[in-house]
């Protein structure tokens, strides 16, 4: 499942940057797409704004299948103040705008799956494959609107793969 | 040694999509899809002369061919099967409301309601209509060339049909489709452009003519093809013409699988239907979204190939290395 989890994160990475390249942040000295991979990165004291927080939930396995489907849910955590030049008053837009393109980058609903472990990353077989995202209700604290948003992620597993 | 192949589950696929062309009535000639050939296709971009009506849903097959035992023997015991009738049904609801989607889901014609001239009578089907312009020579089956004059009646916005004057014809009418099968003459000089499924909607205006939002169904228009503003659809419970299609249904897996389910010639074998689906399903009471409900009737053609008579065609394209 690794590999589905890490085409599933690089192809929205690259839909996010092709959509708004704008949408960025600054990561250990280095400017990337404003969506990260919570497991991967420091633990966060509190989310960053403005910025598409993937987070990887439960997880299930069809074994009775030719080839085994593994299947994760993955959370969309985002969170928004604003603009300073609005004073925030922006803060709903700023949202409404993440949602959008959060189901922006959603489609197409596959990619191929790829083996980041190697240099270059190698092509494998299958496609990794999701379902519509399902939205959370807008959660208020003070002047920051926070939302999330689940998805299942589904990939088969190639022969002579374990849990790949 | 790296294993280069994966066994491939049975496909996923989010929905169906399909796409219609025109059966050549008089010539009794369906369009034909090949798998092999055209399975590739864009789905946003289907090979003429096929129509996408996009997505639709609770796409349902039902085979009703029958089967009859030969009997033979005391007791008597299956010695083979013979195929006693064949006939297969196609239903399914389509999520928009189009010129095509509303006549296909129509049992009989479907006509357009050409805009009424001022102080005509009143009519089911639409009153005496606004006189017709003729098409200029030049046009394209997304530009309608047009006097100035002519084209100062359009605006950006308006819905038009093009076709030939009706002048006495009989048997199927309308150009390149039919719209109707006419047993006795009319008088209706309009008739033809009233079932016509050359219609369009109008996206700019200029002294040259009209740009069209998407092409026309029938492409270029001809010579002596004339033009009128619609406002909109109307069909009737009844009548005796039955709409004749070819059909192509595509499920689209997961995998970069394709299912293709091609009927050569559909009929619509009920009339009028509509399906309310709320948007809310938490909510029965509140909006709901109409859907038009069309169910199908197979018929067969004879298969070139080795002269068996069929009804559709189920065409599989694997994935990319999938064991097969």
């Amino acid at each position: 499942m690794q590999n589905a989890k890490d085409s599933f994160y690089v192809a929205l990475r690259a839909r996010l940057a092709a959509i708004n390249p704008e949408r960025t942040i600054l990561m250990r000295g280095t400017l990337r797409p404003g969506i990260l991979v919570e497991e991967a990165e420091a633990p966060f004291s509190q989310l960053p704004n403005d910025v598409f927080v993937l987070r990887w939930l439960g997880l299930g396995a069809d074994l009775d299948l030719g080839s085994t489907m593994a299947a994760g849910e993955c959370e969309f955590a985002y969170q928004t103040c604003g603009t300073q030049s609005f004073g925030g008053l922006d803060r709903g837009r700023s949202l409404t705008g993440m949602d959008e393109e959060l189901i922006a980058i959603m489609q197409p609903f596959s990619t191929p799956k790829l083996n980041y472990t190697k240099t270059p990353p190698a092509t494998m077989l299958t496609q990794v494959f999701w379902d519509e995202p399902g939205f959370g209700p807008v959660v208020v604290q003070r002047d920051r609107l926070s939302r999330s948003a689940k998805v299942m992620v589904y990939s088969y597993e190639e022969q002579g793969s374990r849990w790949r | 040694m790296a294993v280069n192949w994966f066994s491939a589950p049975a496909p996923v696929a989010r929905r169906v999509r399909g796409y219609f062309a025109p059966v050549n009535r008089v010539a009794q000639m369906p369009v034909l899809f090949d798998a092999a050939e055209q399975g590739g296709f864009n789905l946003d971009a289907p090979p003429a002369p096929w129509i996408s009506l996009g997505w639709i849903q609770g796409f349902v097959r039902k085979p009703q061919s029958k089967t009859a035992p030969v009997l033979t023997g005391i007791p008597a015991g299956t010695l083979e099967q013979v195929r006693e009738t064949i006939e297969a049904q196609v239903s399914f609801e389509f999520l928009s409301w189009t010129k095509l989607t509303m006549a296909l889901s129509t049992g009989s014609q479907h006509m357009n309601l050409l805009a009424a001239a001022s102080g005509t009578a009143l009519a089911a089907d639409g009153a005496q209509a606004i006189a017709a312009v003729t098409v200029e020579s030049g046009s394209t089956s997304t530009f309608v060339a047009l006097a100035t004059e002519d084209a100062a009646i359009f605006t950006p916005g308006s819905i038009i049909a093009l076709d030939i004057d009706y002048t006495g014809q009989t048997g199927y009418v309308g150009t390149p489709i039919s719209g109707a099968y006419l047993r006795q003459p009319l008088t209706d000089v309009d008739y033809i452009r009233r079932v016509t499924f050359n219609v369009a909607l109008v996206a700019q205006v200029s002294s040259t003519g009209l740009t069209l939002a998407g092409p026309l169904p029938g492409g270029a228009p001809v010579a002596g093809v004339k033009l009128q503003s619609i406002t909109g659809f109307v069909d009737r419970e009844g009548g005796s013409f039955y709409q004749e299609w070819s059909a192509l249904f595509v499920m689209e897996g997961n995998q970069g699988d394709r299912i293709f389910f091609h009927y050569p010639r559909l009929q619509a074998m009920a009339s009028a239907e509509e399906v309310g689906l709320p948007l809310d399903n938490k909510h029965k009471g509140g909006p709901e979204r109409v859907l038009l409900k069309g169910k199908f009737l197979a018929l067969p053609v004879i298969d070139p190939l080795d002269g068996e008579r069929v009804l559709c065609y189920r065409s599989f394209l694997p994935a990319v290395k999938a064991l097969v």
